[in-house]
């Protein structure tokens, strides 16, 4: 019984981790007012990245720092077509997770299966510092002036204006910082949770961290309870085949996740439902 | 000076129409559909490097297209045409449908199917099947586990892994009577993430030794991390896990490529005679060799330790697990084979008899097979 408790919550967190960043760096973009559905191609870019100087320096922590970079430069083309150009943002954040399963498979073809000599431990000081990002990044989002601009750019666009900010910088921000965010998660899976390189490896990884940061009604304090319950649910859903039948097992971790954080959701709270303006370009005089 | 420029007209036309199937027939092109991605380093990659080797060997011109969702196979396959294909290699058992249909809508070009059982008279099947190595690998995955368990990270519950799931744990069984395969259905071919927690799984559950059917090298990763050894699968994947990599299933797919094209060159295969032409190749064609790595069939650093182990065998006596390997793959090398994993009388894991005494199974009765051999333990759907 410890073993399964304890093996469970490892397992918990070693997925738990890269789903984490990428899902707290959407509910930043989100926060803001611009929804990025192009987590999967900036996490598989930055697995790409944080592989490739990972396995040429020695040293994974670099690649992790690259990755933050892959990731950032990702989402700035996503910032630039959705805020300068005012392009629709669900077609751009689709089109950006192609170009980034493209890109990082076209670039990663010398990289696709090398082996990874130091790697980072899936639980280790890492997974701490990232409880302890989230906890700050709630900190920021609810008790701190940038984070009440950050939230009204998403509530109230015109709000923040009105104030002499700059809505498309706030916008740009956020989403430029949700880019790193997600590129480190996508890193963390290839220099620690299966450390190597193969192309589209981040398989759909991408679209739960978008899940989770929507379930989690956009906080970052209950995007940990979800990423990590995801995490070991996941875990769990092999470990029971033995006496639950696979095929619903499958499932099971989305449904109760889901489950979870609808249930938990506080009603009439601060955290509940999306952003007013989410979705929305903002144009100065235009309501 | 009119009839001037009409004669010149005239002439290039002429011209054009005789050069024109003159220039196509100079290399006959041949197109592959792939289903997954050319990098995934498993099935594709595995296709991709046989199209390129037969390229360089015969005078062909290949085309591909990667990523192909099963459903949408038949404007791909029109595709390929338009661009002057005159052989279709479709590389997915989803493709079957399509492919035939395709197959009946073009009936001067050459279809091939793998890993299906539909034909026409311009469309032929091919299989390179690894069901004798991983016999092979089971004898050797019984002689090197200590608790008794093996784990088995298994695609989807479909007769091919099935039947290489059997012929596993026929392997474990003849040298271990007492081993175990302990399974884990991913319903992917593809999905490192869900691969490595299947793993995690089996090794929180005891399994000491680990096979799989999934295109990423995840599983040896995470077995050779905590110092346990693995058998490779498709690609050779020993340089993932040098120490930890003891065996494992290549495939030769260019074989059977290379055989049936220059047959189609020769004239003897056309659009017109394949109805019953089906490549089930194996070992003793070399179409598929043991291996975690092209030329090593089992790694050094596990020889002595499976030439350690003993069995007593009814055939050769008592004998190293080593050796008992290497005369099993002798004897499945030669045509006709001196021995099949697959002979009775064989009783599924509930007790019923699926083969006779003396009996060994056919090919079909191989790509249909449901059943779960004696020793496999965990879900097993659609059980007969």
């Amino acid at each position: 019984m410890e073993e399964w408790v304890l093996n469970t919550i490892i397992r918990g967190l070693a997925l738990g981790t890269p789903l984490l960043w990428a899902a707290l760096g959407e509910v930043y973009a989100e926060r803001s007012g611009v929804v990025n559905l192009g987590v999967e191609g900036m996490m598989v870019l930055g697995a790409f990245s944080a592989f490739a100087l990972a396995q040429t320096t020695g040293n994974p922590l670099l690649g992790l720092l690259l990755a933050a970079g892959a990731g950032a430069a990702a989402a700035l083309l996503h910032a630039f077509v959705t805020i300068t150009l005012r392009a629709n943002q669900y077609v751009s954040g689709l089109a950006l997770t192609m170009l980034g399963l493209g890109l990082s498979a076209l670039l990663g073809r010398r990289w696709e299966g090398l082996p990874l000599l130091e790697t980072l431990p899936e639980v280790s000081a890492f997974t701490y510092l990232s409880l302890l990002l989230a906890v700050a990044l709630w900190f920021v989002l609810y008790h701190t002036r940038w984070g009440m601009i950050v939230r009204s750019a998403g509530e109230a666009p015109a709000a923040v204006d009105t104030l002499g900010l700059n809505v498309a910088l706030v916008r740009y921000l956020a989403v430029v910082f949700g880019g790193a965010l997600a590129g480190v998660g996508g890193g963390f899976l290839s220099v620690a949770y299966r450390p190597s390189w193969t192309e589209g490896m981040t398989n759909g990884l991408g679209w739960i961290a978008i899940a989770i940061a929507i379930f989690a009604s956009w906080d970052p304090l209950r995007a940990v309870a979800g990423a990590f319950l995801f995490g070991a649910l996941f875990h769990l859903s092999f470990r029971l085949q033995t006496w639950v039948a696979p095929e619903p097992l499958q499932m099971m971790p989305f449904a109760f996740t889901i489950v979870v954080l609808a249930a938990t959701a506080r009603r009439g709270g601060r955290a509940q439902g999306a952003p007013e303006a989410l979705g929305v370009p903002y144009v100065r005089g235009e309501r | 000076m009119r009839w001037i420029r009409t004669v010149a007209l005239v002439g290039l036309m002429l011209l054009f129409a005789a050069a024109g199937p003159g220039l196509a027939q100079a290399k006959l092109k041949v197109g592959f559909i792939y289903v997954g991605p050319i990098g995934d380093y498993g099935w594709t990659h595995a296709h991709d490097q046989a199209r390129r080797i037969t390229e360089r060997t015969l005078p062909i011109e290949t085309l591909y297209v990667e990523s192909v969702p099963e459903a949408q196979v038949e404007p791909f396959i029109d595709k390929l045409i338009q661009q002057g294909a005159r052989v279709v290699f479709t590389t997915s058992f989803g493709f079957m449908d399509g492919t035939l249909a395709m197959a009946k809508r073009y009936p001067n070009i050459i279809f091939g199917h793998a890993s299906g059982f539909k034909r026409n008279r311009n469309m032929f099947t091919y299989m390179a099947d690894f069901y004798q190595i991983y016999y092979l690998n089971g004898l050797m995955a019984g002689a090197l586990t200590k608790s008794g368990k093996i784990g088995y990270v298994a695609a989807f519950p479909i007769p091919e892994v099935k039947r290489h799931l059997g012929a596993f744990a026929l392997g474990i069984r003849a040298v271990n009577p007492t081993a175990t395969v302990n399974v884990r259905w991913l319903f992917s071919w593809f999905a490192p993430a869900k691969a490595k927690e299947a793993t995690e799984a089996l090794i929180a559950e005891g399994a000491d030794v680990f096979a799989f059917t999934e295109d990423s090298p995840t599983v040896i990763q995470v077995a050779a991390k905590k110092g346990l050894p693995s058998f490779s699968h498709y690609s050779p994947m020993q340089r993932f896990a040098p120490q930890h990599v003891i065996s494992g299933q290549l495939v030769h797919w260019e074989a059977i490529y290379i055989d049936f094209l220059r047959k189609v060159l020769a004239g003897k295969y056309t659009a017109d005679n394949l109805q019953n032409v089906d490549y089930w190749w194996l070992l003793a064609e070399k179409a598929v060799e043991l291996g975690g790595d092209f030329g090593v069939p089992v790694n050094p650093v596990w020889v002595p330790k499976l030439q350690a182990v003993r069995v007593n065998t009814r055939e050769f006596g008592t004998v190293s697990v080593y050796d008992l390997v290497m005369r099993r793959l002798a004897q499945m090398s030669k045509t006709p084979v001196a021995f099949d994993p697959f002979t009775g009388p064989i009783r599924d894991r509930k007790g019923v008899l699926r083969v006779p005494a003396g009996k060994t199974m056919t090919v079909l009765e191989l790509t249909t097979m449901e059943w779960a051999a004696p020793g496999i333990v965990g879900p097993w759907p659609k059980e007969p």
